[in-house]
């Protein structure tokens, strides 16, 4: 069974990697030079990066509190409620980006009164990209609280720290983790965005966007060097903060 | 010195406490599971509130301070220690967290008679049962508090859960502890008990010294632990004729 099984995860391994080696080796090192000194693309992908951590930053603000509630506390429609909270993985996300769209609302007023649009601006980036990418903080961030004894708690106020002192030093340090691990997610969520982005804000062009339009405007092989790029800079990214979300969880 | 007098209803069960605990003393609340052992030592921590009633520790009414304000240290069953978390920094913790300054002789003492001194840097996953024990007591004394409040020592083994015991007694004597330890182990109850109490149904059914349950002729929980405690004593007596 241990044979079958192994081709099987061969196949599964080479279903992911077989299409990014083949970018690499489509793209010839002249192609990728000129790319590198593409100014264009380097704008893109620092708006991408910007924006995705801007997005996780206002996604665990929002989110970890709000996780802190659902993990500590019974009411009635819990449920319901963690289930609305996972309703932006589960629609299309040119709906989000349609959602979204809505200048005219009284949220809308209120931001424009601070001359904050969102429209084709990079609100609009971090905005599409939070709508798409907390549900992954709150799951994560909830697993983690509710990993952490009550009892701790309890402890931890009996010895004579207030509620506040206890989630800072006990709770959220244990939950950690777990947090790190639903913001890595929600990063690597945010940077990865099209469909949202193509609706509400497609400038500032964050790098897959970019990709989109070189592909649309010049084909196949004006788009392989750039997402050769992005493809680059993104694993960097992405192994860097799982290799540190690994270490601080083994202490 | 700590005086309970608190109710709280629920659907199918009420909890009517009237509890009396001398300063300085081992007091042992016995009672089956279900009965309102923990409930009432969750209200006397403050983490439960009573739906009437007050308690009074040391003359001072504490019924409705939050719980860091009533220097009562609370133990549950896993003894809670801090996983992420020194021995130093378990240690330190009640004085940190209150921003008190240090009593540095205190911290010495403590270290000194628990035998932590070479332990201090290491994490609990570092450590040895026993020395959880050790810690987590000298943390407690650290919170210098008025009353130590125990859960059941029931997920450890029998040898790990009778030093355990003896240490906590030994502890309460050279520090003047009060003590108040819930448990559903006649065993223990035996072991370590000054006073017992005997919950069932949400109500205190049985108050006294050891030799005064025996003579008991109350029906229910309280005859079936001193049934229990007795046919112990019977089996010991027999197997050492015996041998």
């Amino acid at each position: 069974m241990r044979k079958a099984f192994l081709l099987f995860a061969l196949l599964a391994v080479s279903f992911i990697t077989l299409p990014i080696i083949h970018i690499f080796v489509k793209v010839s090192s002249h192609q990728l030079l000129e790319t590198i000194k593409d100014r264009e693309v380097w704008d893109s992908i620092f708006i991408s990066i910007s924006s995705a951590l801007s997005a996780t930053a206002f996604a665990c603000i929002l989110g970890i509190p709000f996780s802190y509630l659902l993990s500590r506390t019974e009411f009635r429609g819990k449920e319901l409620i963690e289930s609305i909270v996972n309703i932006p993985v589960a629609i299309p996300h040119v709906a989000a980006g349609i959602a979204l769209l809505n200048e005219k609302t009284t949220v809308g007023k209120f931001f424009s009164y601070f001359h904050i649009t969102f429209v084709d601006t990079i609100y609009g980036v971090i905005v599409a990209m939070l709508f798409v990418s907390i549900s992954f903080v709150i799951s994560s961030a909830i697993v983690g609280f509710n990993s952490v004894s009550k009892e701790l708690e309890m402890v931890s106020r009996s010895l004579g720290a207030s509620e506040i002192y206890t989630f800072w030093h006990i709770t959220f340090p244990l939950a950690l983790p777990s947090i790190l691990r639903g913001a890595v997610l929600s990063f690597a969520r945010g940077i990865s965005e099209v469909g949202a982005l193509l609706i509400l804000a497609y400038f500032p062009k964050t790098a897959p966007i970019l990709m989109y339009e070189r592909f649309e405007e010049y084909g196949l092989n004006s788009a392989r060097p750039i997402t050769a790029l992005v493809i680059l800079v993104s694993l960097f990214i992405f192994f860097c903060l799982l290799y540190l979300t690994k270490r601080y969880a083994k202490g | 010195m700590l005086r309970a007098r608190i109710k709280k209803v629920y659907p199918g069960f009420l909890l009517d406490i009237n509890l009396e605990i001398a300063e300085n003393s081992y007091n042992l609340l016995l009672g089956p599971s279900g009965s309102g052992k923990s409930l009432t030592l969750k209200i006397i921590a403050g983490f439960e509130k009573a739906d009437e009633g007050k308690i009074l520790l040391q003359g001072k009414d504490i019924t409705d301070l939050p719980p860091e304000k009533r220097s009562i240290v609370y133990l549950p069953q896993n003894l809670g220690i801090f996983p992420h978390l020194t021995v130093k920094e378990q240690i330190l913790y009640p004085v940190r967290c209150q921003k008190k300054s240090l009593n540095k002789n205190f911290f010495e003492k403590i270290i000194q008679e628990f035998g932590l001194d070479n332990l201090l840097e290491r994490f609990p996953s570092q450590l040895s049962g026993g020395e959880i024990q050790r810690v987590v007591l000298a943390r407690s004394l650290m919170a210098q508090p008025k009353l130590l409040l125990d859960e059941p020592f029931s997920d450890m083994d029998f040898h790990l859960k009778m030093k355990l015991s003896d240490f906590l007694k030994e502890t309460k004597e050279r520090f003047n502890l009060t003590v108040i330890h819930v448990t559903h182990d006649p065993i223990e109850a035996v072991k370590l008990a000054e006073r017992i109490f005997i919950i069932e149904k949400g109500k205190i059914q049985f108050s006294g010294i050891l030799s005064e349950l025996f003579q008991t002729t109350k029906k229910g929980f309280i005859s079936e632990i001193a049934a229990q405690l007795l046919y112990l004593k019977e089996l010991i007596k027999n197997a050492k004729s015996r041998t």
